[in-house]
């Protein structure tokens, strides 16, 4: 238990003395074995080995390409956020909501505006 | 005496010709002498222990902002000096002072050292100097994590500044575009160099981006609501969050270039479909948001220095913060401007011209928001005072241009001329480094213990500024007449020789001035002025009710805060006792240990960096094992915290007169 890591009480500034007493203590908490970090590892490799196979190898045409590119593309993200990043598992979700909304407007916007600024007729490519 | 193929080989590849120039031979021969002779000092005096200990292993805030803070001092005067190349270069009309191909690689230098290695390190440094202390913290929220942002920065810059004199210099601009970094115009390994060192120091930036934004976020004393908070550390946060945001498009676009100058891909080559312009939409989602991660830590800077100056509150807290989270959504939306020549309808333009000029709107209301702090202020013109009242007009001027630019059919005129280049230092050098150096001044004595002098300030600022305008102001006129960007050389009878030959003196004022400032703290280390109060400026933040230079855990006792300006609160009210602390307040303290994790982890970074820019694949491997030796050290190490006994605190706040009697 002495390792554990103790979560900092909730709130926006409910910092006392107690949490920087542990601030480096890693969170090895887990007896079994990371079945489920194993599986997300091994299936966002394969999500990018495949995604680059179809564009190297022309398995299917333009359209439909960028259509399952998408749809991978958010699948991946989910893997990481859900597996990877502890999306569930800290105290106060909620809190990630809004921050969560942010990333997905830029992110999103990112892509579509690039979409739209590259898609002229270009003379070079 | 025949030699071995291989190691001709091998020696062809590490010093090309463009590597053999006298001078750049000479440069080499100096940097090694110096170096034998920091070594001998450093074995005569038996540092090296205390080297070990105190700093390349610390994971101490206070001293990673030191270290920044030198590091980027160096890097500023690698950068002058290559401005000063290239400033010689265009003294007069056909001047060869430099090869065509070495101006190149001087400018290249030149750009990426003054943004990612000065700039933003300088950046860092003072995060890491105040954050922490301004809202009452013991160390930022992942110490260990600091210390790796500061190790691959360093090895990174170190990976950037070798390239001069080992294998040669990238020489394709501080934005690399494609097709001409592409391997097909230019062989060699300058551009590996380029796209490696920005990806180790950018691994660590994005560590820092997290660091501070939880360390703002968690770590605030009890009752430092978000809305009693510095604007300095309000700053971090936001800069925190672009941070986060902007630079892994950047990781994509020098990823995808690698992949293609390396392993044969072709992501932005001519042929095999590449598209090349993409790498400029990458590079700019990254880049317009970079310029604001530079300025933004200034304003911040400002919003601290304008109300201690001026013994006044913040004029319009509220617009302050509004502003600058009203900036930091619209940078997102600008980078088209960047690249408004390269062919995309009217409609993509327009939006992004208007994006553009929206930024000015926010940037305008904080100019207000300082001058009505100063308004009826009782104003000290301290030297961090005076770089504010610098940065006024010069980032007046800078912002001017900036929506000048931003309409879309005069910048078919502007675009890419000396008008543009005069606009970005302006709000680069007016703003960023004015700002940087207002903020070096004024926590200098909270960093060092030792105030630098006034006087040799002032000359060094005064100076520095009358050469900024006079290196600037030409340019813009310069733009008009025509004057392209990145010209090696220029011949007469064009209206531009009078310009260019005042743009150079300019320069040379700014080096002296930048001479100067190094003399000035070179002088107050020696004849040191000791800030013996810890507030030395009659400041208003909670940094300055901690002695200087704070001690190893900042505070012996967390404060609690009551209101913004808490420090200047506890003065006014005379409550200033409330930070003394008693047999029966004091608590033992656990801190970080140091660790050799994060230098050797940046190590292993450096040596397989250096395996990918010469390909020599065996040794990317061995440095790739490394990085993941060095993570898995670092997963199972032991870090039991070390304990500061009650009785050690005890002596050492007694020594600095903070027992309550
Ligand atoms: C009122 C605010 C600003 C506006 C409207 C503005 C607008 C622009 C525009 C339209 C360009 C592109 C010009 C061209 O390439 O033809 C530009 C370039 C640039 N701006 Fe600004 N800008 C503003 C503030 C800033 C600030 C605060 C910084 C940095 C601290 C900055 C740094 C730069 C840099 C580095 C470039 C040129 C990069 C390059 O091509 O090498 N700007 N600006
Ligand atoms: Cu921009």
């Amino acid at each position: 238990m002495d390792n554990q890591q103790q979560l900092p009480p909730p709130g926006p500034t409910g910092h006392g003395d107690e949490v920087e007493v542990r601030i480096l203590t890693p969170h090895i908490a887990q007896p079994h074995f990371p079945t489920m970090q194993v599986t997300g590892y091994g299936l966002s490799l394969a999500i990018t080995l495949i995604a680059f196979a179809m564009v190297a190898y022309h398995w299917i045409g333009l359209d439909t390409l960028v259509t399952v590119l998408v749809v991978m593309a958010f699948i991946q993200g989910a893997l990481q956020l859900g597996i990877f990043m502890h999306l569930r598992e800290a105290k106060g979700t909620l809190w990630h909501l809004p921050v969560l909304a942010l990333a997905l407007f830029i992110g999103i916007g990112i892509v579509g505006f690039s979409m739209w600024i590259m898609l002229f007729k270009s003379g070079v490519s | 005496m025949t030699m071995n193929p291989w190691i001709l080989h091998l020696m062809k590849r590490l010093f090309p010709p463009q590597v053999l120039l006298p001078d750049i031979i000479g440069i080499d021969i100096g940097l090694t002498i110096a170096a034998i002779a920091a070594i001998v000092f450093l074995t005569k005096t038996k540092r090296w222990g205390w080297l070990w200990r105190e700093w390349i292993t610390t994971v101490d805030h206070k001293k990673i902002g030191i270290m920044y803070l030198l590091a980027a001092l160096v890097m500023l005067f690698r950068g002058g000096v290559d401005a000063l190349m290239i400033r010689t270069q265009l003294i007069a009309p056909h001047q060869h002072f430099m090869s065509a191909q070495q101006y190149d690689e001087v400018f290249t230098t030149h750009g990426t050292v003054m943004i990612f290695f000065m700039a933003m390190p300088m950046v860092f440094a003072l995060f890491n100097a105040a954050v922490p202390l301004m809202i009452g913290a013991r160390d930022v929220a992942f110490p260990r994590l600091n210390a790796i942002s500061f190790w691959l920065f360093a090895f990174g810059a170190i990976l950037l500044n070798i390239s001069f004199s080992i294998g040669g210099s990238p020489d394709a601009g501080w934005m690399s575009y494609p097709p001409y970094s592409e391997l097909m115009f230019d062989p060699g390994v300058g551009e590996n160099y380029f796209l490696l060192s920005l990806q180790v120091a950018g691994i660590g930036t994005i560590a820092t981006g997290i660091n501070f934004l939880v360390t703002v976020l968690r770590l605030r004393a009890p009752g430092m609501t978000l809305t009693r908070m510095p604007i300095f550390a309000w700053s971090a946060l936001i800069t925190s969050s672009l941070i986060l945001f902007a630079f892994p498009p950047l990781t994509v676009a020098l990823g995808l270039t690698m992949l293609d100058r390396i392993f044969g891909a072709s992501f932005f080559t001519l042929g095999h479909q590449g598209m090349p312009m993409m790498y400029a939409n990458l590079f700019w989602i990254f880049g317009h948001p970079e310029v604001y991660i530079l300025i933004m830590p200034p304003f911040g800077i400002f919003s601290e220095v304008v109300p201690t100056f001026s013994k006044k509150p913040l004029f319009g807290y509220e617009a302050m913060v509004a502003s600058l989270l009203a900036i930091s959504i619209l940078s997102y939306g600008t980078w088209v401007h960047h690249f408004f020549e390269m062919g995309a309808g009217p409609g993509v333009n327009s939006f992004f011209g208007l994006s553009t000029m929206l930024i000015a709107i926010p940037t305008g209301v904080k100019m207000f928001n300082w001058i009505f702090t100063m308004w009826g202020g009782r104003i000290r013109i301290t030297v961090p005072m005076l770089w504010q009242l610098a940065f006024v007009p010069t980032f007046v001027v800078g912002g001017a241009t900036g929506v000048m630019l931003a309409t879309v059919p005069a910048d078919y005129q502007y675009h890419n001329s000396y008008f543009m280049i005069a606009h970005f230092h302006n709000v680069i050098l007016g703003g960023t480094v004015f700002g940087l150096l207002s903020g070096l001044y004024y926590w200098w004595p909270k960093m060092f213990g030792w105030k630098l002098n006034h006087r040799q300030g002032v000359w060094a600022c005064l100076l520095f500024v009358v050469g900024f305008w006079l290196t600037f102001m030409p340019q813009y006129f310069l733009g008009f007449q025509g004057m392209t960007r990145r010209m090696s050389s220029y011949p007469p009878g064009l209206g531009w020789t009078a310009l260019n030959f005042w743009s150079t003196i300019g320069a040379y004022v700014m080096g002296v001035g930048f001479l100067i400032m190094v003399y000035n703290i070179i002088w107050s280390r020696i004849h040191p002025d000791w800030d013996t109060t810890g507030d030395p400026w009659d400041a208003r933040t909670l940094e300055w009710s901690l002695p200087s230079p704070a001690p190893e855990y900042n505070f012996a006792r967390i404060p609690q805060v009551h209101s913004r300006d808490e420090w200047w609160e506890m003065k006014q009210e005379g409550r200033t006792d409330e930070v003394k602390i008693s047999e029966k307040t004091v608590h033992a303290i656990h801190m970080p240990r140091n660790t050799p994790m994060p230098v050797l982890l940046a190590l292993a970074f450096f040596v397989g960096s250096i395996g990918m820019v010469f390909e020599w694949f065996w040794l990317a491997i061995l440095g790739g094992l490394g990085v993941v030796a060095a993570l898995a050290y670092g997963s199972f190490a032991n870090y039991s915290e070390k304990e500061i006994s009650r009785d050690t605190i005890l002596q050492t706040e007694a020594q600095l007169g903070r027992l309550e009697s």
